[in-house]
């Protein structure tokens, strides 16, 4: 069943007299508990088109839906709520709050999401429960980007979306991080938007959708995706 | 080309550049326009006095002073200059409640005038020379008539000339008023040759009257002229007991001698300039120390900011110095703005107070109104700006530190350490917002003080302000109505019989007063003789209560209270009399003016101190009296009040510009502060905005803390200001005896505005939060 719609989507960025087309005339959808990749190199429009798809940003032209409903032409209040209560975000660079500790900034989310999960047990799922009380600024890297899970999946999402999820880790602690991002991902039952430039994600993935010059190239459903353990990384 | 990086830099952090600009602008513009205030009253009167030949001391006797005195006590080595001098209140004829001081100064040599218009001062002109402010606010041109009105005698001339006169600087009529009224009180010289013909006139009457014209003769009218010269002006450096020694070995006799510390003028004006002195020494300073605080914190922060361009900069193989040379000048720039920007703030501060159009406008009465500049500010601007520089400096120094690799890395802010506060249960009960606002705050510890320090300046500036004119305020009440009980007060004349005087007194229902001047452990006080059966004017004591004046001993002012303790007795001697009395001090008494020993008419009669009523307070209204030889003057109590209202006005004046002051400087502090604390955090919030947080949920998160630090700030900063205002308050006690009073409206206005204006730059950073754009701000790493 198709949870996502990306209908005839444009996107122009104007700087002065410049226009930049990030996105142009994109058209897909996605189905639920699907791991999708979005592919391609720097400066394609996929992360773009993953914040068109998270409400973080709107498009030009054209419509996105969501579980049937258009978020192309939402207010920003009712895009935050959009954000709150179906998508959830993994960062490159992790984005947590420094001030607040392992368990508070999972717990955040309690406050703006009502159907949240229990943070002490989304910590204990990233095995993290002996850092609860330590600050971002005394993990690793790696420990950083679980934590920023737990937290994306704390909302409870329908979708979970991740910019280059292991770009800032070395290629050991990314492959963890990958594969707890899939096991996290299939056992809560979600979908997963994973946007990168390494080829050998794709080959984990259900569908991969390749983006260049901001137009879609192609998009391939991969019937028999491999695990973590067999790409060669 | 670095240059032309400095301002595209400057540019880019336009609203800290420009609050630190304003800041500095601030600080130094109040800092040295109050000081300049207090340092041109000193230098224009000054000059003022010196060009009118002020008198350094002023000899007074009951008896006048005879030719032959004035020769011996010119004759004294160290006396520069005497003359006999002559000064007494007039009702003008032919309008209701306006008098003039008419003085004469027999040779011209002391306590003179300056001609504004007309003509110049001849000593055998018949004419007037009016106060020049006196003819404008009653409409008098040179060449009119003016007529006074002297024990029934009509004193009648042209104006010859518009003047201002030292002797007047501060024109009031009585000592209690506290402002110049020139619709009602001005002053006229003659000269002593008219004065002359005035006795000779007056004798004439006299001869009609009751003597023969056989008795009258040239030496009759000089006896008159002695009898009537009761004062002796003098140029001199000498010591006051040094000349009080001299005049006595000269004349033969002890004579009251007053420095020109005692007299209103002087005084006054030097206590306006020590009032100008003490503010100039608390608030500037908290201004100038918020702005360098301010600079300190928000050169830091940009500095840090810079820290990879820094860097870059360092790998392309620019010398560290150059670098510095550049980072440096940063705050040489905003150094040298803002102090300029402060001469000329300050110079129309100091202007605003002291031009004749400006708040002391009606209280000094003087040509010359040069803006002055202590030399010290000049020092303390140089070194502004070289602190400015420093701070720039330092910040920078500390980016360049290490290898060229070490510059380039990221500015990473301080590991998080739990606070406290956190190992208590009553953490866990927190709401995020609280828990995330209690860390920023422990996080950004200068920044959080910085913000606190403004918001108590703020609230230390505006309950000061607002405080002092309450205090003012309940100071002028407390005259009005718990001293002041009566409708008019009637000055008798030096010469009335003790016995009529007390006579008068009685048919006018009235309470009465005897000013003498005494001498006190070498200090020249009053001494207020008081008969007050009837209340209508009242001694007052500390706590601002009448004083059922005992028999038994004598009340110090306040002012006076070092000189003894109560249970003490003192020893004084009244001017013009080898006598001494000794009396027990039982009490002390708030005095509006004057350094005062109080004691009961009764009192002074059993010591057997010889006195005569000065002063009749009557509820008869003015014009139900009728004239007499007895007095020399009425005044009317509500006019006396008017006066005030300048003088409230003035304060006004003082008090807008200290909170207008405030609120920028509350403004200016947070918002600066408020910015930079929203562009640290805008990383933290882009990520509340991608997790689903509402921006108005996220700009309650950022008032919230500001609204905290404002409690925190005013809790603080409350206390702080009335300290601040007791403190003032001590220092001026030597001009005023007053008490602070604070209104309830003081409080709710002052925490009202400090709130009004946190919440007014909080939502102003909180509305910016809708602008920011999550996917940027996400993009770079920590």
């Amino acid at each position: 069943m198709s949870i996502v719609k990306f209908d005839n989507v444009t996107r122009v960025y104007k700087t002065g007299e410049h226009e930049l087309k990030a996105l142009d005339k994109v058209s897909f959808t996605l189905d639920e508990s699907k791991f999708v990749v979005i592919l391609g190199p720097s400066g394609a429009g996929k992360s773009t088109l993953l914040n068109m798809l998270g409400g973080l940003d709107s498009p030009t032209s054209g419509t996105i839906t969501v579980n049937d409903r258009d978020i192309s032409r939402l207010s920003n209040d009712e895009l935050a709520d959009f954000r709150a209560s179906t998508v959830g975000f993994v960062f490159q660079f992790y984005n947590l709050i420094p001030t607040l500790t392992v368990y508070e900034n999972v717990e955040l989310v309690s406050e703006i999401s009502k159907d949240h999960l229990d943070a002490k047990q989304m910590i204990e799922e990233v095995e993290l429960t002996d850092h609860l009380n330590n600050f971002p600024s005394e993990l690793s890297g790696g420990e950083q980007q679980r934590v920023s899970i737990a937290r994306a999946l704390c909302k409870n999402p329908q979708i979970l979306l991740c910019d280059e999820p292991t770009g800032a880790l070395d290629s050991e602690t990314g492959v963890m991080v990958l594969k707890l991002l899939l096991k996290m991902a299939k056992s809560y039952g979600k979908t997963i938007v994973i946007v990168t430039h390494n080829q050998s994600i794709a080959k984990m993935a259900d569908v991969v959708i390749r983006v260049k010059n901001g137009k879609i190239r192609s998009i391939e459903e991969q019937n028999d995706p491999m695990s973590a353990d067999e790409v060669e990384w | 080309m670095l240059t032309r990086k400095l301002f595209r830099t400057a540019w880019g952090y336009k609203s800290q550049f420009i609050s630190m600009i304003i800041m500095i602008t601030l600080g130094i513009g109040i800092f040295l326009g109050f000081n300049m205030e207090w340092y041109t009253i000193e230098y224009d009167t000054s000059q003022f006095f010196a060009d009118t030949n002020y008198a350094d001391y002023r000899l007074y006797s009951q008896d006048g002073f005879t030719a032959d005195d004035l020769e011996k006590i010119a004759g004294i080595k160290g006396v520069e200059a005497a003359t006999r001098f002559l000064s007494v209140n007039l009702d003008l004829k032919g309008t209701s409640n306006k008098s003039l001081a008419l003085d004469v100064s027999e040779n011209y040599t002391v306590s003179t005038f300056v001609v504004m218009d007309g003509e110049d001062y001849d000593k055998n002109s018949d004419g007037f020379w009016l106060s020049d402010k006196f003819a404008a606010a009653n409409n008098y041109k040179i060449g009119d008539e003016l007529t006074l009105e002297y024990q029934g005698l009509d004193i009648s001339g042209k104006i010859v000339g518009l003047i201002k006169s030292g002797e007047h600087m501060i024109c009031v009529a009585d000592k209690n008023q506290l402002m110049p009224d020139y619709n009602s009180f001005g002053y006229a010289y003659i000269s002593p040759k008219k004065l002359r013909s005035i006795i000779q006139e007056k004798i004439d009457n006299m001869i009609s009257e009751d003597l023969p014209a056989f008795f009258v003769n040239d030496d009759a009218v000089s006896e008159a002229e002695n009898k009537i010269y009761a004062q002796v002006n003098i140029l001199s450096g000498m010591e006051k007991e040094e000349l009080e020694d001299a005049v006595k070995n000269a004349l033969g006799k002890t004579i009251m001698v007053t420095p020109k510390t005692d007299h209103v003028v002087y005084k006054e004006a030097m206590g306006e300039s020590e009032e100008g002195k003490t503010m100039g020494s608390v608030l500037p300073v908290l201004f100038l120390a918020i702005a360098i605080l301010t600079m300190v914190t928000t050169m830091h922060r940009i500095a840090t900011k810079e820290k990879i361009q820094i860097g870059t900069l360092k790998a392309l193989g620019f010398k560290d110095r150059r670098i510095l040379r550049h980072y440096t000048s940063y705050g040489l720039f905003i150094g040298v703005v803002g102090t300029a920007f402060g001469m000329g703030l300050g110079y129309l501060v100091c202007k605003s107070v002291m031009s004749e159009n400006g708040m002391m406008g009606t209280y000094f009465d003087m040509p010359d109104w040069t803006a002055a500049t202590p030399f010290f500010c000049y020092p303390v601007m140089i070194g502004t700006i070289v602190l400015l520089t420093l701070i720039s400096f330092l910040s920078v120094h500390r980016q360049l530190r290490g290898t060229a690799a070490e510059a380039l890395r990221p500015y990473s802010p301080k590991k998080m350490r739990k606070t406290l506060l956190e190992h208590t249960k009553l953490w866990n009960k927190m709401r995020f917002g609280t828990k995330w606002n209690l860390r920023d705050l422990s996080r950004h510890k200068s920044r959080s003080a910085m913000t606190l320090f403004g918001i108590v300046g703020c609230m230390v500036l505006m309950v000061g302000g607002l405080g002092m004119r309450d205090t003012m305020s309940g100071f002028l009440d407390l005259l009005d109505k718990d001293i002041s009980n009566y409708a008019t007060k009637v000055s008798l004349a030096d010469n009335a019989d003790s016995e009529k005087a007390k006579q008068l007194a009685s048919e006018l229902d009235g309470d009465w007063e005897s000013l003498m001047g005494i001498s006190l452990d070498g200090d020249t006080v009053t001494l207020d003789i008081v008969h007050n059966p009837k209340s209508i004017y009242n001694v007052i004591n500390e706590d601002n209560r009448r004083i059922e004046l005992s028999d038994e001993g004598v009340y110090l002012c306040l002012r006076l209270k070092d000189k003894a303790n109560i249970g003490d007795n003192i020893t004084f001697s009244p001017y013009g009399s080898n006598d001494t009395y000794t009396a027990k001090v039982i009490g002390y008494n708030r005095s509006i003016m004057t350094e005062s020993v109080t004691m009961s008419d009764t009192l002074a009669d059993k010591l057997g101190i010889d006195h005569t009523p000065t002063d009749i307070y009557t509820n008869m209204k003015t014009g139900d009296i009728p004239s007499s030889d007895l007095i020399a003057g009425k005044q009317n109590k509500v006019q006396l009040m008017n006066t005030f209202n300048s003088f409230v006005s003035i304060m006004d004046g003082m008090v807008i510009i200290l909170v207008i002051a405030a609120a920028v400087l509350g403004i200016v502090v947070l918002y600066n502060l408020g910015i930079m604390s929203y562009v640290e955090r805008s990383r933290e919030l882009a990520t509340l905005k991608v997790l689903g947080f509402r921006n108005k949920q996220i700009g309650r998160l950022l008032i919230s803390q500001n609204l905290w630090l404002t409690v925190i700030g005013v809790i603080i900063g409350l206390p702080a200001g009335v300290g601040v205002l007791e403190w003032l308050l001590v220092s001026l006690a030597g001009e005023y005896e007053m008490k602070l009073m604070l209104g309830p409206l003081t409080y709710c206005v002052s925490i009202f505005l400090t709130f009004g204006v946190s919440l007014l730059v909080g939502l102003m950073v909180a509305g910016k939060n809708k602008k920011i754009d999550m996917v940027e701000a996400l993009k770079e790493a920590d």
